[in-house]
């Protein structure tokens, strides 16, 4: 019997994906929410926070992102179709009834670290950690994340380099844009590229 | 859903790399260019019924139950085939499937998709309330319930220790008969062989004729007959159908006409044999009849030199011709769900072969990369997204030293023995604390739950770690480790099953692997030997000395190291078995705690 009615139980899905723009905190994924969004992609994003000196274009973020471990995630059933900012570190509290698309931005991490204590002294934060046992915990942190996501089955991971976008953003848009499989605005997404915000790089490319 | 998967069993990874590293594996090679090779973590035991179980379950033994190629009945320490059980019902014994743990391909067919294994093992019996089509591999038996052993039919009075022998007896000028032994039937005065009388004419040197059940079969020597169809009378309205080859390997002074063991027929199997009946008939009618036996392969017949080393390889040539003719009968229709096919050629002839004749080996490594090659193409015309794996159960290695397991258990006082005898029946079970059974089991002798159990739940511990101490100081005169590694059940295993499994798994060091002999719990008069049999490299050790592979038509650089675990996720798109998947939070280890201090301090928590 089951056989005779094999294909009925299929389930197709039903919405469409989530994009999600993840990574490391100031690995680029402020500048690639700006992409999608000058693209036509719709963002997911309230003012919590607002642009500063360490994102002259703005964060893109989410507040209720941050609350996902403690049940926050009704605001998910509005975002098919549409691209939301989740750093690295809080993937794991994404639900899996959705099905999303990964845009995971990768950048030197000396770059990062860079990055980050100008932040950190930007909010008069005191650096608590040295930048050697931060970056191990960083790379202990992808090396465990990367084939987490691998395993995902509602996971679509697409990684993006923020320094070989930097060198040629034209090709790397046209990949996002097969991998959102969303018609956007390709003219309007190589705009946002900025060379002169590329402003931690450890050599010049 | 689309999704083929290939099965090559025993597929070596060192093996593939050396090979691949002189190009001589272009197809495979291929993958390696797409980031979609990898090596395959098995599971512990790497034994093919084993590993082939855990990866279509994606489960470890204790979550299915398949913990060795022999497991023992507690109560009496009796061993028996795991992947042949029985169950005595009103309709006598019948074979029963040696687990229910879900596979993916009945996760497949529960989405609604058709889904296709063929040559699996331990898929036998067929289950007709699963919608999967099989034919089952490892573990389906001969006409006699039994594993198989073939019969070598000579004019001279000759021993073999496990081979049937039938003496050919003159009946005229280069005529020769003898009686072909069927199935058993039971009788009033007990079981009773059934037999088909054989006639063997033979012509000159070279060509005989075989009459059997009003067949002829023309012979010439040292060429596999086609597949034979016998029919064997066992009552008034009953027969017992089977299927064979024949082979004449001397023609002159002596002659000597070899059958491979008796096989079930699929069209009329008196067991569940493959699901469903159509499927295995159609194939038959369609494509061609194949040989049913879960190891067709016929390495006894070698090893007691029945056959030849061109024989052996010869059949096992026919074998895979027929398997890649109705894998490829199928792809023809092949649109949607899952088809699976193992190839386990390879294994056979790396079991006998590996030690001395890798020229051998390696010839049917370039004969596998051709097959995918032509399969590769094939898939070029595949319009849509489709899932591509080709893995292995695990790879091999040498086996120059037989260990007796139990013998060293005797020797460390971990068993004694009652006076005389070689085996299990033997044993002082008031003085014994551990006990081995099947390739890399050990068992404690435990009270409450061995039938003369004496070690304490108390005791145990401190047993574990003894035995444990004690096997991995053990070396061979050479002044190598013996064992590589050996865990506890609970380190190796999870699931509802692992309080079944042996209380140690032994993982031997490359170059050893328990005997025979030790797999049946005797106990032979030394604690290792070398081996000088045919059968010179094996993979029953740590599964760390045999890695399998996974090639995949995606990137799999990003999973780390792939498991066993992993593949219905890889052929699917899902987990069976969710128990080893750790949030990355709790799978980075420490510093996770400076991690948070340092995005709160950003702002982004």
């Amino acid at each position: 019997v089951n056989k005779l009615f094999s294909g009925f139980g299929k389930k197709p899905g039903l919405r469409r994906p989530i994009i999600v723009v993840s990574g490391l905190p100031r690995s680029g994924t402020s500048m690639m929410m700006k992409i999608l969004a000058e693209g036509g992609l719709p963002v997911v994003v309230d003012q919590s926070r607002t642009a500063d000196e360490d994102n002259p274009n703005g964060y893109f973020e989410l507040e209720l992102v941050k609350r996902m471990s403690d049940g926050h995630i009704e605001w998910l059933a509005n975002a098919s179709g549409k691209v939301v900012k989740v750093i690295s570190g809080l993937l794991e509290h994404l639900p899996q009834e959705y099905s999303y698309k990964v845009i995971f931005m990768e950048r030197e991490i000396n770059e990062i670290l860079a990055s980050q204590r100008k932040m950190l002294a930007h909010r008069n934060e005191e650096l608590k950690s040295n930048d050697v046992e931060i970056e191990q915990q960083f790379q202990r942190h992808l090396s465990a994340l990367k084939p987490w996501l691998a395993r995902r089955p509602n996971m679509e991971v697409l990684y993006v380099s923020y320094n070989a976008f930097m060198a040629n953003p034209e090709l790397l848009c046209r990949r996002l844009i097969e991998f959102t499989d969303i018609p956007l605005d390709l003219g309007r997404m190589l705009s946002v590229p900025n060379r002169d915000l590329y402003r931690n790089r450890t050599s010049r490319t | 859903m689309k999704t083929l998967i290939l099965g090559f069993d025993s597929f070596d990874a060192a093996v593939f790399e050396e090979m691949a590293g002189k190009n001589q594996l272009p197809n495979f090679e291929k993958f390696i260019q797409q980031s979609g090779y990898s090596r395959l973590e098995v599971c512990s035991p790497p034994q093919t019924e084993v590993s082939w179980t855990s990866i279509a379950t994606g489960a470890d033994p204790g979550g299915h139950g398949i913990f060795d190629f022999v497991h023992r009945d507690p109560v009496t320490y009796t061993p028996y085939v795991s992947i042949l059980p029985m169950r005595k019902s009103a309709l006598g014994e019948q074979f029963v499937p040696p687990y229910t743990a879900k596979t993916l391909f009945e996760e497949a067919a529960d989405l609604g998709y058709p889904a296709t294994a063929l040559w699996w093992p331990a898929m036998f019996p067929a289950r007709p309330d699963v919608p999967v089509n099989t034919l089952p591999g490892l573990g389906t038996p001969d006409i006699r319930g039994q594993l198989g052993v073939g019969a070598l039919f000579s004019t001279e009075d000759e021993t073999r220790k496990k081979t049937r022998l039938t003496k050919l007896v003159s009946a005229g000028k280069d005529r020769f008969t003898a009686a072909l032994e069927g199935p058993q039937t039971q009788s009033r005065s007990g079981p009773q062989t059934i037999s088909l009388p054989i006639i063997v004419d033979v012509i000159d040197g070279k060509t005989a004729r075989l009459f059997v059940d009003k067949q002829q079969v023309d012979l010439r020597l040292g060429e596999w007959s086609d597949i034979v169809e016998l029919r064997f009378k066992a009552g008034m309205l009953f027969n017992v159908h089977a299927i064979t080859r024949f082979i004449a390997t001397s023609l002159g002074r002596v002659v000597r006409l070899y059958c491979l063991p008796l096989q079930i027929h699929p069209l009329h199997s008196t067991w569940h044999y493959a699901s469903s009946n159509s499927f295995s008939k159609k194939l038959w009618k369609e494509v061609g009849p194949y040989l049913t036996l879960g190891w067709p392969q016929d390495t006894t017949g070698l090893e007691e030199g029945c056959i030849s080393d061109d024989q052996f390889l010869d059949l096992c040539q026919k074998i895979f011709d027929r398997r890649i003719q109705i894998l490829s009968f199928l792809l023809n229709d092949f649109r949607e769900g899952v088809l699976a096919s193992i190839f386990d050629d390879l294994d056979r002839i790396q079991h006998m072969f590996f030690h001395d004749r890798m020229d051998v080996v390696q010839g049917w490594y370039k004969r596998l990369d051709q097959f995918v090659g032509q399969v590769n193409k094939r898939l070029e015309t595949w319009s849509s997204k489709y899932r591509y794996l080709i893995l292995s159960d695990h790879g091999f290695s040498d086996f120059r030293n037989k260990v007796h397991l139990n013998r060293w258990l005797l020797e460390n006082d971990f068993l004694r023995m009652q006076n005389g005898g070689n085996d299990l029946g033997s044993v002082d079970w008031t003085n014994t604390r551990a006990y081995a059974v099947g390739l890399n089991s050990i068992y404690l002798n435990v009270s409450g739950r061995e039938g003369q159990g004496i070690v304490q739940a108390d005791e145990l511990e401190g047993l574990l770690t003894s035995i444990r101490e004690k096997l991995l100081g053990w070396k061979d005169a050479s002044g190598d480790s013996v064992i590589q590694r050996i865990r506890p059940k609970h380190e190796v295993y999870s699931g509802p099953y692992t309080r079944f499994g042996p209380d140690l798994v032994v993982g031997y060091a490359s170059g050893y692997r328990a005997s025979a002999d030790t797999g049946l719990g005797k106990i032979p008069a030394i604690s290792m030997e070398p081996n000088t049999d045919h059968w010179g490299a094996d993979h029953c050790m740590d599964s760390d000395v045999v890695p399998g592979v996974i090639f995949a038509n995606r990137d799999l650089s990003d999973f780390g190291t792939i498991s066993f675990r992993d593949i219905p996720f890889l052929a699917i798109g899902k987990h069976l078995d969710q128990s080893n998947l750790k949030p990355p939070s709790q799978a980075a280890g420490e510093g996770q705690k400076e991690l948070e201090e340092r995005l709160k301090g950003l702002g982004y928590l």
